[in-house]
């Protein structure tokens, strides 16, 4: 691997916080990972094993205790727009409706309403939103609003794309829909995605590599490419020997 | 709203109903029992009222007394409302201006403004001035307090969502904290709204000669029942009137907050 591909990179990061009740508490330790340009990466582990805090790193919500976190080569200080975040939550604001949501990232960095609209419409009709522009996000489902963060993170046309078990509140069903819906759109419009799940199923549909991440403090544990064409079938048997092969590695006591 | 599985039709018709069962018992006790002797009965109240729109009471016709009332409360309305809303802002933003103001915000809003009185003649003398006073600190105190709860209740996660989307520090002000608090400061609006009507009374018994508390202190300073049941009738359905166009305007506006139905 060549260093140009590497776009973000963790350096022997450690990251601890301060609880009341339990004193220090280390979360991450001595976390190492290199993110290439445009893969499909998946960092799955168990509970709460500091998946989300990785991610907050990478975002800018929160710093390393000890080590350093690059985006293109340098260090990660504070939120900014080529590190876009879908939240497990949606944190979509409920005051604005799916355009205003989606325009959102252009309009507070003053890009100019005609422009900032088209943008915007292209990546509502990407995530399949068209005709829902006007509507306000608690007239809609799980999933509806689960696209409208994907494409609000999307519009801002980042160069990672962090996704913070964002199907982790869907049931069954539409948790399968969007589980495509992202695999379409990723194939559609190329990014760099890091994608925290606890779902193994969920891990090897996705990915181009996974991570599997140990208990608290979080680190890698073992790394799996996943070649297998997309869009790729739950009961094929090569997935279910990964499925399997995955799990046995992972630490089920929590 | 709490009063689900009741449409808008039949929640107005039990209204009146209710009123009008009101009435009749009202009615019956005055003609039957001996409180006849220390109120009117409701037919006389209410003609008395409608007639006031003909016949003046005083200098004034009943609309004059309402309009002149709801000047006298809507001025130092607004300006509690612009300074309440402003320093809740302030005091739920900065830490120091919380640690300044919010003392004297808890120490003084438990005076009820009938305590002020005196002290507002003697600063703002007998006309519109100490009026104004009064109805100002009926409203200032709750405005503040719940805006400064608005701003408290801004959500962490949608202040992280802007920062990563771009948002400078006085954007996530305007975009996010802001219109979070709109809701909080309605609500506080609608409250003082009616705390500041319910304050004309003890407003207009400061030196007046016109305006629907001037009708209840004139009408105990000569002993006319009549007068002073016309002037809280003219208080409650001109209170009703307004607090109802309030929550219209507050449903217009936050309609964003509105469940799916």
């Amino acid at each position: 691997m060549s260093s140009r591909e590497a776009l973000i990179e963790f350096r022997h990061v450690d990251k601890s916080f301060n609880k009341p009740e339990h004193g220090e508490y280390q979360v991450v330790g001595d976390l190492n990972i290199t993110v290439r340009e445009n893969e499909f990466l998946v960092l799955f582990g168990p509970g709460q094993c500091g998946k989300s805090t990785i991610l907050n790193m990478v975002a800018g919500f929160e710093m390393p205790t000890a080590g350093e976190v690059l985006c293109q080569g340098k260090p990660v200080l504070a939120p900014g727009p080529e590190r876009g975040m879908v939240f497990q939550n949606t944190a979509l604001f409920p005051w604005l409706t799916v355009m205003g949501n989606v325009e959102y990232g252009p309009k507070v960095q003053g890009v100019k309403k005609e422009e900032r609209r088209k943008r915007a419409q292209r990546y509502i009709d990407l995530v399949g939103l068209q005709g829902f522009e006007n509507s306000y996000p608690v007239k809609l489902s799980g999933g509806m609003q689960q696209r409208v963060g994907i494409a609000r993170a999307y519009c801002n046309e980042p160069l990672v794309m962090l996704l913070d078990e964002p199907f982790g509140h869907l049931d069954a069903q539409t948790r399968y829909m969007m589980q495509d819906e992202l695999t379409r759109i990723w194939q559609a419009e190329k990014r760099t995605v890091i994608f925290v799940t606890n779902n193994i199923e969920e891990a090897v549909y996705l990915a181009d590599r996974i991570l599997v991440l140990r208990n608290c403090p979080t680190g890698v544990k073992a790394e799996y490419d996943i070649d297998l064409p997309r869009p790729r079938n739950y009961t094929d048997p090569e997935f279910l020997r990964l499925r399997r092969e995955i799990d046995r590695v992972v630490d089920h006591t929590l | 709203m709490l009063a689900t599985g009741i449409t808008k039709g039949r929640r107005v018709a039990y209204g009146i109903f209710g009123i009008f069962v009101f009435m009749c018992i009202w009615y019956l006790a005055t003609k039957y029992t001996s409180l006849g002797s220390v109120m009117p009965d409701p037919v006389t109240v209410f003609s008395g009222f409608f007639a006031a729109f003909v016949t003046p009471i005083g200098t004034k016709t009943m609309a004059l007394h309402i309009l002149i009332s709801l000047r006298r409360m809507l001025i130092p309305y607004a300006i509690g409302a612009l300074s309440g809303v402003l320093i809740g802002v302030l005091m739920g933003w900065y830490r120091f201006a919380d640690a300044i103001f919010m003392p004297y915000i808890q120490m003084l809003r438990p005076i009820p403004p009938i305590a002020w009185i005196p002290l507002s003649i003697i600063w703002f003398g007998f006309d519109e001035g100490s009026k104004y006073f009064l109805i100002f600190l009926a409203c200032f105190f709750t405005i503040a307090l719940t805006t400064y709860n608005g701003v408290h209740s801004v959500d962490e996660t949608l202040i992280r969502a802007a920062k990563m989307l771009g948002a400078k520090d006085y954007q996530l002000f305007t975009t996010i904290v802001l219109p979070t608090t709109v809701p909080y400061i309605f609500s506080g609006l609608q409250v003082a709204l009616g705390s500041a009507w319910a304050t004309i009374v003890a407003a207009e018994m400061i030196r007046s000669s016109e305006g629907v508390g001037w009708l209840i202190v004139r009408g105990q300073d000569v002993g006319n029942m009549t007068q002073i049941m016309i002037g809280i009738v003219a208080i409650a359905i001109t209170g009703l009137l307004i607090t109802t166009i309030m929550r219209g305007v507050e449903a217009k506006l936050c309609a964003w907050a509105e469940r799916g139905k």
